[in-house]
């Protein structure tokens, strides 16, 4: 007799009549899950670095509870080995102990409290584990691609035994804590998709061989897992529907669906199907990838299995999952990162406000903070991982309403205008430009995904209009202005100063200015150098080398796009290449000339590079208005690039954090 | 100021080979520390080819993010010898690679090699420099083979050692 844990009405939803496939119960296994929505079990790194729960990660949780409406929120991956071998992240939830029962029941409390359902999921890291140790463990000592993890141990049929117990033994853990289901991790290079891969998987005994030999660890963790389950807690797995690692001879794509019916028959109550592995050379995630990709996947995967098939992956908005389920392709919706960006994000779908949900950009900077031992943070979203910081996530009122004037209308400037305005102060945004949204206007415009940077305006647009925040568009702030309107605070949100080429030179005809160049307003030669190499530099070159320029990057730092975040820079380096774009870094314009300019090296090499035109993208913090502020005595923050030039998550938690101080 | 291009490279270059010729120095300045750190029993060549071992190990790790099997076995087998050479050519020696008769087989030739002048500034044995040649590719190897799952072998053909004349290698896949 299947059962129903919390009783969800969405008929008064708005968002249930506009997707009304994603607002109708399923059953999984013999629970009744009131809709097709899931937070899936994601990486924080908020908890101790001795695998116990925070208050961090409780409230972390409890947001994405909220968010889920009813359906299904799964807390991280646990790991279960005492050894921590498994362990992939320095703040990842353990489960190897009892004692460990007590946090994760905090967990499982906090999102029943929102009727949600709870899940549970058991991770070892597998090959891109042991962060706190010398070796991780793996089917088979397969040398590691990337140098960042450690080596592997091949592991003993015992080790094998005791893994599998360490599963089921954790599983035991979470129902004790609380939890209603239970999903195994085998996905991206974890333990599970380790022994699963022709590519980690050499061994020649029962865990090894054929697909069924290299399934037969998974499926004994299956069965154990659902033995201590009982037919009450649905057991599900995450299983690579494909590996993209045929460059090492990975499982082909028959293999892996052979892998969910094995898992189908093992006793699997769901498949959640992900595909692509940490050491994929191709792209599965980032903004370059368009959305809704890989959903083809899902459906395919239906047709070789008769249980539920849930899929996150590029999938931010709520009409393509719609679709797919009214059309019996998928099951489930599943969400990451589009509900670190905005853990509301599916309750406002319901809810009939899409307009107020802040979507994720598909930067992957949570990831790349993840393997580097830092706590999780969203690009776009400031509150994230402060959701325990009451005075952070909630900022009280203010205690005394002021006239605040913020110069500017980009990101760094609406950010800030509406979290001021909500805590009741009186918000005036200016802007010389007729529109809103700074310098990202011109920013959108470059290649590979980046008009999804859009949807970060369009957010703070809806948010101003809903606090009350007052535009002044086409208003150039001046001294006199602000003597006039003597405001109690003035915000400068003016964004960046762009370099001005000192060398000789440096008034040539052919100079112009990067968002002149990007919004269509100057003319550009067929042969073009940009100066400078940080990310607007590297978007205008690939926006030029679309249009069939031959196109040159000249740039002080060390490397370009040091300012673009770990996971989503080795896009860029490829895509220069792939467009024939040139790049010097740690090098400087020398002179400009009649033919093109003269770049110097840091240690004086100087060469001529020929162009028609040399576009500005070099850019410095913005001094104008600070000497007129300071002289009338009025209280004076600067944000954004026009405080330091860096990128538009600087300006949207520069932002926010002036907004709850003020 | 209008740019000499002569003056420009040969200031690149003159950069180039003083870097090479000091970091080949500087291996045999170790050398002699390690020597004499391990001690009379133990002998400088074991001292060298156990520093090749080491030294390939680690440039073997280097090499498995771009080892692929995308273009075929011929294909990886090329690109891995042209690494092996592009090694050599970055010490500042002179190596390119041939296709043997046989499938999966090729040789990587080396016509110009500095160790040999650096060894014999500092009374190293000539012989020394291609059994660790050899031995630093074999260690690059194990953890190819490893990675690839595939059994690959390199073997010292004849050695120059005066650095005249060429100095050749077979790298092969075995069953």
């Amino acid at each position: 007799m299947a059962k129903t844990l919390f009783e969800w009405d969405y008929s008064d939803y708005p968002g249930a009549k506009t997707y009304p496939h994603l607002f109708k119960p399923i059953q999984i296994g013999n629970l009744i899950i009131p809709n097709r929505i899931k937070y899936a079990a994601t990486e924080d790194n908020l908890n101790g670095h001795d695998g116990f729960v925070t208050d961090a990660g409780v409230e972390y949780m409890r947001q994405r509870a909220i968010g889920v409406v009813g359906g299904l929120c799964f807390m991280q991956g646990v790991y279960m080995d005492e050894k921590r071998q498994g362990q992939g992240y320095v703040g990842q939830a353990a489960a190897w102990d009892d004692k460990f029962i007590p946090g994760l029941k905090r967990i499982a409390d906090a999102i029943h409290e929102q009727k949600a359902v709870a899940g549970y999921q058991l991770m070892d890291c597998g090959r891109v584990g042991a962060v706190e140790t010398d070796y991780c463990h793996g089917p088979s000592a397969v040398p590691q691609r990337l140098r960042i993890f450690k080596p592997v141990q091949e592991m003993t049929k015992d080790d094998i035994k005791v893994m599998i117990q360490q599963h089921i033994d954790a599983a035991r853990r979470g129902i004790e804590a609380g939890f209603d289901i239970v999903e195994i991790s085998g996905i991206v290079g974890y333990l599970i998709s380790n022994f699963v891969s022709s590519y980690t998987n050499r061994r020649t005994d029962e865990y090894g061989g054929d697909i069924r030999g290299r399934m037969q660890a998974t499926v004994e963790i299956i069965q154990g897992v659902k033995e201590v389950c009982g037919p009450d807690i649905p057991v599900g797995i995450r299983l690579c529907s494909e590996e993209l690692l045929d460059d090492v001879r990975g499982n082909t794509p028959e293999e892996s669906m052979e892998t969910y019916k094995i898992a189908e028959e093992a006793g699997a109550d769901y498949i959640s199907c992900t595909l692509g592995w940490q050491e994929s050379i191709y792209p599965v995630i980032s903004r370059d990838i368009p959305m809704g990709n890989w959903i083809h996947l899902a459906k395919r995967a239906k047709e070789h299995v008769n249980i539920p098939i849930q899929m996150a992956y590029r999938l931010f908005k709520p009409g393509l999952p719609n679709e797919k389920i009214g059309a019996g392709e998928l099951d489930i919706w599943e969400m990451c990162r589009s509900m670190i960006a905005d853990p509301h994000m599916p309750k406002k779908v319901a809810e009939g406000r899409e307009a107020e949900i802040r979507h994720c950009v598909a930067c992957n900077l949570c990831l790349a903070r993840l393997f580097r031992d830092a706590p999780m943070t969203c690009y776009i979203n400031p509150v994230c991982a402060h959701e325990w910081q009451e005075e952070f996530a909630n900022p009280k009122p203010a205690e005394e309403e002021k006239e605040v004037m913020i110069v500017g209308a980009g990101p760094a400037g609406l950010e800030c205008a509406y979290t001021a305005a909500r805590r009741g102060h009186d918000v005036h945004v200016y802007d010389k430009r007729d529109v809103i949204g700074g310098t990202l206007n011109e920013a959108k415009s470059a290649p590979y995904g980046d008009d999804e940077l859009w949807t970060c305006v369009e957010y703070q647009q809806a948010m101003c209009e809903q606090a009350g925040v007052t535009f002044h568009l086409g208003t150039e702030v001046t001294d006199d202005l602000i003597e006039d309107e003597m405001p109690d605070t003035v915000v400068l949100a003016t964004g960046p100063v762009y370099a001005k080429i000192e060398a000789p030179g440096g008034d040539s005809e052919k100079i112009v200015n990067l968002l002149d160049v990007m919004s269509g307003k100057a003319e550009v030669g067929e042969t073009i150098v940009i100066y400078g190499n940080r990310k607007p530099g590297i978007g205008c070159a690939l926006h030029l080398a679309k249009q069939g320029k031959k196109v040159t990057i000249v740039g002080k730092e060390k490397s370009a796009g040091f300012d673009v975040n770990p996971s989503f820079k080795w896009r860029y380096m490829i895509y220069m290449r792939q467009n024939g774009i040139t790049v010097y870094n740690d090098c400087d314009i020398e002179e400009v000339t009649d033919e093109g300019i003269i770049a110097k090296t840091y240690d004086g090499v100087r060469w001529p590079i020929k162009c028609d035109t040399l576009v500005i993208s070099d850019r410095g913090p913005n001094e104008s208005l600070k000497k007129a502020v300071q002289s009338e005595g009025i209280e004076l923050f600067v944000i954004g690039d026009a405080l330091i030039p860096r990128n538009l998550s600087s300006a949207v938690h520069d932002g926010y954090r002036v907004g709850i101080r003020l | 100021m209008p740019v000499d291009a002569e003056k420009e490279i040969n200031k690149m270059w003159r950069t180039l080979h003083s870097t090479q010729n000091e970091i080949g120095k500087t291996y045999y300045r170790w050398r002699q520390v390690a020597i004499e750190f391990a001690g009379e029993d133990t002998k400088p060549l074991d001292v060298a080819l156990r520093a090749a071992e080491v030294f390939g190990k680690d440039i073997g790790k280097s090499f498995l993010p771009r080892m692929n099997w995308l273009k075929g076995e011929e294909g990886f087998l090329m690109i891995l010898a042209r690494s092996l050479a592009g090694l050599w050519n970055t010490e500042g020696g002179l190596a390119s690679v041939e296709k043997g008769e046989n499938p999966g087989e090729l040789f990587i030739k080396c016509s110009r090699d500095p160790w040999p002048t650096w060894a014999k500034e500092y009374g190293a044995p000539m012989e020394e420099i291609a059994l660790c040649r050899e031995r630093m590719y074999q260690a690059i190897l194990e953890d190819v083979s490893l990675f690839m799952n595939v059994s690959l072998k390199i073997e010292l053909q004849k050695a120059i050692s005066r650095g005249e004349g060429e100095t050749i290698m077979k790298l092969s896949k075995t069953e």
